[in-house]
């Protein structure tokens, strides 16, 4: 055998092994990674089932005046239950029909109030200011204040919650 | 392009020249004992991998811990591989070292020039008992808890520290919140950075010294 041979089967060994370490390290990398990757965004990928939520009488809400709801609820983060409280304005003008809108500025995130005086809903965090529909009067917010699904069983008022 | 940038990096840190003393040294012909420091170093980066993503979840106090760990098995998706891959990690890690160990005692290779590295051995075995022994508290239910109870009496034998020391480890007299804290901080952060330390220590002499040839026969 001439040393050239003997060189060319060294390289080809080398080469080999070079290939089998990448891809075995290769697949240990996939089966710590994939998991990993799965693992972490469980919970962010989980999706939230829509539940009727009861609020109260109907009869309560003015005509043509934003009321507020308040309720407290259960859910379920991780392995904790807690109590939130939730709380949405009701808008009728014909006492028919009911327009329920969340109290979380569509700006970032704080909640808003309705202010009588001025007639319009004021978020306190960016001077976000919304009409009685929820549309936006002024301020930073991007779009009108989000609405639930409502329905009205025996004069019982629910939303659903996303 | 690449080869260029491996230049390039190389002509400023001179990194080749590190690959080569850890992966192109010269090593004695072999046998397959030899490669129980390397599974226990595989074991030992497993560890850390999976401990680190069970942190992400586990709370380490009494009222949550053992929710959060039944949450990390049951609720998420490979909670179970992580957390099983941890569990029984934790158990290969004491058998390899062990092994390890028993190589290198009976090949006799814990002699001249080898006696530091022995001695950052005995540590780093002392220190994987230590991961084990505080580990096994942590997800707080009725065993890891009277194991732990039984763990630290023991310390309380020791004749006239052993009250004192026993209250050390539990922080109190009693098995409490603080008990729980303090076997995961020393879990997480003591153990870990010591065991880090030591590795590299260990392996900087592997290297340095040279691995031990196959004893003959006759010596
Ligand atoms: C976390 C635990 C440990 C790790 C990751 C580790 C890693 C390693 C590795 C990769 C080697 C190269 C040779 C071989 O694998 O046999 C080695 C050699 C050695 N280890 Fe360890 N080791 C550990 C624990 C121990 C223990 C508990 C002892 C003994 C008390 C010990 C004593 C030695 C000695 C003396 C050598 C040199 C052997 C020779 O040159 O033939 N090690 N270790
Ligand atoms: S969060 Fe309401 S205005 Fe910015």
């Amino acid at each position: 055998m001439s040393e050239s041979d003997k060189e060319g089967k060294e390289v080809g060994r080398r080469n080999f092994m070079k290939m089998t370490i990448v891809g075995i390290g290769g697949l240990i990398t996939a089966a710590f990674g994939i998991p990993a990757v799965a693992y972490v965004m469980g919970p962010a990928l989980k999706q939230s089932v829509g539940e009727w939520i009861q609020l109260g009488s109907v009869t309560k809400v003015e005509t043509g005046i934003p009321t507020l709801f308040k309720t407290v609820i259960q859910t379920q983060t991780g392995w904790i239950t807690t109590d939130e409280e939730f709380s949405v304005y009701v808008l009728t003008e014909d006492g028919q029909n009911y327009v329920a809108m969340s109290n979380v500025c569509t700006h970032l995130g704080c909640r808003v109030r309705w202010v009588a005086d001025q007639n319009g809903f004021f978020c306190p965090c960016h001077n976000g200011a919304f009409a009685k529909d929820g549309t936006v009067t002024g301020g930073p917010p991007p779009r009108p204040l989000d609405r639930f699904e409502s329905k009205v069983e025996n004069d019982i008022l629910f939303v659903k919650r996303g | 392009m690449l080869a260029n940038l491996g230049d390039w990096l190389n002509d400023r840190f001179g990194w080749r020249g590190i690959w080569e003393a850890i992966f192109l040294r010269k090593v004695p012909h072999v046998n397959w004992f030899y490669t129980l420091g390397s599974a226990s170093l595989f074991v030992a980066i497993n560890q850390a991998i999976t401990g680190i993503l069970l942190t992400l979840y586990y709370v380490p106090t009494p009222d949550h811990a053992y929710d959060s760990v039944v949450y990390i098995t049951t609720q998420l998706p490979f909670g179970w591989l992580i957390r099983g891959l941890h569990h029984w990690g934790a158990s290969a890690m004491v058998v390899l070292v062990v092994l390890h160990l028993l190589r290198v005692f009976f090949y006799g290779a814990y002699k001249f020039p080898r006696e530091a590295t022995w001695m950052t051995g005995v540590i780093l075995l002392i220190v994987v008992i230590g991961f084990g022994f505080t580990g096994y508290l942590l997800p707080w239910d009725q065993r890891a808890y009277w194991a732990t109870t039984v763990g630290t009496r023991i310390a309380g034998v020791a004749p006239y520290v052993g009250d004192f020391l026993l209250k050390i480890a539990r922080g109190g007299p009693e098995l409490s919140a603080v008990t729980l804290a303090r076997f995961f901080g020393t879990h997480i952060w003591v153990l870990p950075t010591t065991l880090a330390l030591l590795v590299v220590i260990h392996l900087y002499l592997v290297i340095r010294v040279g691995i031990s040839a196959v004893p003959a026969k006759d010596e």
